[in-house]
């Protein structure tokens, strides 16, 4: 898989950052057709590069062979989005606290912090076939 | 994202606009602000006005850029912050490590 593949409201990218901005495009043409305000668009567009980013990153260690999905959904009140990778998963709780002092000046390590503090809700599925993030934001 | 540059009274003035969430782009902003570092210019102001988001990555540069300098008895600071990237600050708790100004003529001003 070289390019970006859309099925409805699914988008399957190579897992390389070229196509980070494929993804916005596609995100925000989504969630602007459900007439979400343009706050929660960007806010849930954040979360979803953060989690784009850490699967080319840290799940597929920038091998462009495997392929992450990000899947849009929506009821009254919420968007659902699931950020699907093909890597070896991770432990959420091994993340280093952003906010620390000796933290602070560090130019990584705050992406999963950012998601949580942007979004509603946030539910890890590592498995091993991969780590499933779906994210919700309300939309009321 | 693009950018642009100029410089005003010895001060390197940056301008990125779009977004900028890692990437091609955001390499681009990286290697604007090493390039001035690496020039000796040492008096930098990011004029986050037309950024209309960043995540961590843009963060990330935000703060390599500002330890290289000051490593190197330069400064680096902000200017027009926009709400969204305030509320970054805010929740990373980056406001207490940046000094931000509401125009460039005042962020020029606090260099001199």
């Amino acid at each position: 898989m070289d390019k970006p593949i859309i099925t409805g409201n699914t988008m399957i990218i190579p897992s390389n950052q070229e196509f980070l901005a494929d993804v916005d495009v596609f995100l925000e043409g989504v969630l602007r057709g459900y007439g979400i305000d343009e706050s929660r668009v960007a806010d849930i567009a954040i979360s979803v590069s953060e989690l784009v980013n850490n699967a080319i990153h840290h799940a597929h260690h920038k091998d462009t062979k495997k392929t992450i999905s990000i899947k849009i959904n929506r009821d009254k009140e919420n968007v659902i989005i699931n950020i699907s990778d093909q890597g070896t998963g991770f432990n959420p709780e091994d993340i280093n606290d952003p906010l620390a002092e000796e933290n602070l000046l560090k130019d990584t390590g705050r992406g999963l912090f950012i998601v949580k503090s942007l979004m509603d809700k946030v539910d890890f599925e590592i498995t091993d076939q991969g780590t499933s993030v779906t994210i919700t934001k309300s939309i009321k | 994202m693009n950018l642009t540059d100029r410089e005003q009274d010895g001060v390197v003035i940056i301008e990125p606009k779009g977004k900028i969430m890692g990437g091609p782009d955001a390499s681009l902003l990286h290697d604007k602000l090493y390039e001035f570092i690496e020039q000796n210019k040492k008096k930098v102001i990011i004029d986050l006005s037309r950024v209309d988001w960043m995540n961590s990555t843009g963060l990330g540069i935000l703060i390599s850029g500002y330890t290289t300098l000051r490593n190197n008895d330069g400064e680096l600071k902000l200017a027009n912050v926009t709400e969204k990237i305030q509320s970054l600050l805010t929740i990373t708790k980056l406001v207490t490590v940046f000094e931000a100004y509401d125009s460039i003529d005042d962020a020029i001003k606090s260099f001199h």
